[in-house]
């Protein structure tokens, strides 16, 4: 304990850019999973074609080496375009926040996609019957019938898939972003205790998990209160 | 900004020098993680609290974790402690190798540890009643009864986790050792081309992947053949 005085808030600094790279990557899941869910249940072959070969393709590779391909492959293409108009230009770059972000929210999509579609085919076509019967418009019923339907059938796979994006944050610091495996890394070489500092880590990993897991639970316990008392 | 094919012709023979690398982490940690994830499966489904407690201590703190925290903790944390240092496991711990096939057996062993248990709860509990009526005792039920059909239902969700293993093993690069994805970065330092490098390898990695779940897919439907009705 007596290591870490003075490197706490490099901790809690590091924990906060944890948190937003999660809600960035989150917003970014759920859009990619639900645009993903959407093409896959279309009537577009093309469409299908193309949701399909999105989940093959990020389910079948390592998280790093996407992560990787996103920071450096648009690092080149940028440079290269910025070099068009100023030659001097040596290195243009996304930012590692939105580049991970962007990355980890595309991966953990790919496996949205299947969520999605999962929870979207399990809503019970007569609901939606009945939506209609009573004059509720398309959008409408797909608002407040078919979007609190699924949700609870794919909360507990998507509780899983927002902890696999808090475990992912942890990548981003190879591009160099300031979290906290980058703070742990500072106060290593300042103190030289490599495994206290890992262990602070691996703690705030888990809480952030075990808060995940809570909200999961309540969320759940929310969306099927009007099935209590119906078993 | 151009894709030079030339680059990839070179470069993939060198990354499949790594592919023994990758292949041995994979088989290593999968063979030890299951070995682990049986002991803590039964550990977990004794009834008795003095092994529950530390088998759901140990999956709950393996799982809230992210896989590069715990090969971090291991390999540049442990070597903190003179105790390990002086101790009989130092070869093992001193070598990026040992580091990584104990980080990913450990990781592995928790997630399977609950996809089998998984597929202990989903075995049909009149099955069991079936075999207590014909006499079967408690051990012969659970293994020629609930092992068997446990396999069965416990096999596609453990086809997923050897893939997220064989995905973790690209996260070795970052401890030094020159696996696939190893070799791709330090090719991708040398030459700046990630384009070229990382998505040849990204291809390497699907086709791993695909013979993954064609291998489970199988052995899959040898198990389920006893659900095949004769015409």
């Amino acid at each position: 304990m007596a290591d870490l005085v003075g490197w706490w808030d490099d901790f809690f600094w590091g924990s906060v850019v944890v948190a937003q790279v999660f809600f960035a990557s989150l917003t970014m899941m759920v859009l990619f999973g639900l645009l993903g869910a959407a093409a896959k249940l279309s009537n577009s072959r093309v469409a299908q074609k193309v949701a399909a070969a999105y989940t093959v393709v990020f389910r079948g590779t390592p998280e790093i080496l996407v992560l990787l391909l996103i920071y450096f492959g648009s690092a080149i293409a940028l440079t290269s375009l910025a070099q068009l108009y100023d030659p001097s230009i040596a290195f243009v770059d996304i930012p590692p926040f939105w580049a991970g972000s962007f990355a980890i929210g595309l991966i953990v999509g790919a496996y949205a996609t299947e969520t999605f579609r999962g929870a979207f085919l399990g809503v019970d076509p007569g609901q939606i019957e009945a939506a209609r019967a009573l004059g509720i418009s398309g959008f409408k019923t797909f608002i407040y019938i078919q979007i609190p339907e699924m949700w609870r059938l794919a909360l507990p796979a998507f509780g899983n898939h927002m902890l696999s994006l808090i475990k992912d944050t942890a990548l981003i610091s190879i591009i160099g972003l300031n979290e906290t495996l980058f703070a742990a890394e500072q106060a290593i070489g300042t103190t030289g205790k490599p495994f206290t500092m890992y262990i602070v880590v691996g703690c705030i990993y888990l809480s952030f998990s075990t808060a995940i897991t809570l909200t999961v639970m309540m969320l759940e316990k929310k969306a099927n209160r009007h099935l209590e008392g119906a078993r | 900004m151009s894709f030079d094919f030339s680059l990839v012709i070179d470069s993939i023979p060198k990354m499949l020098m790594g592919l023994g690398l990758t292949l041995q982490l994979m088989a290593l940690s999968a063979v030890l993680g299951t070995v682990l994830a049986v002991v803590l499966l039964l550990m977990r489904i004794s009834r008795r609290w003095y092994l529950v407690w530390p088998s759901v201590t140990y999956i709950y703190i393996f799982r809230g974790t992210p896989i590069l925290v715990q090969i971090f903790i291991i390999y540049y944390g442990l070597p903190q402690f003179e105790a390990v240092r002086d101790s009989i496991f130092w070869p093992i711990l001193r070598e990026p190798f040992g580091c990584a096939v104990l980080a990913l057996s450990l990781n592995t062993g928790a997630y399977v540890s609950e996809i089998l248990r998984g597929g202990i709860l989903g075995v049909d509990k009149g099955l069991g009643e079936a075999a207590a009526a014909l006499g079967l005792s408690v051990r012969q039920r659970f293994i020629h009864i609930t092992t068997p059909i446990a396999i069965r239902l416990a096999t596609p969700a453990y086809s997923n986790d050897i893939v997220s293993l064989m995905k973790s093993t690209a996260l070795a690069s970052t401890i030094t050792l020159l696996d696939m994805m190893g070799i791709a970065r330090t090719i991708v330092a040398e030459t700046f081309a990630p384009y070229e490098v990382f998505l040849s390898l990204a291809v390497i990695y699907m086709v791993m992947t695909f013979f993954i779940q064609k291998a489970f897919g199988r052995f899959e439907r040898h198990m389920s053949r006893y659900l095949k009705r004769e015409n």
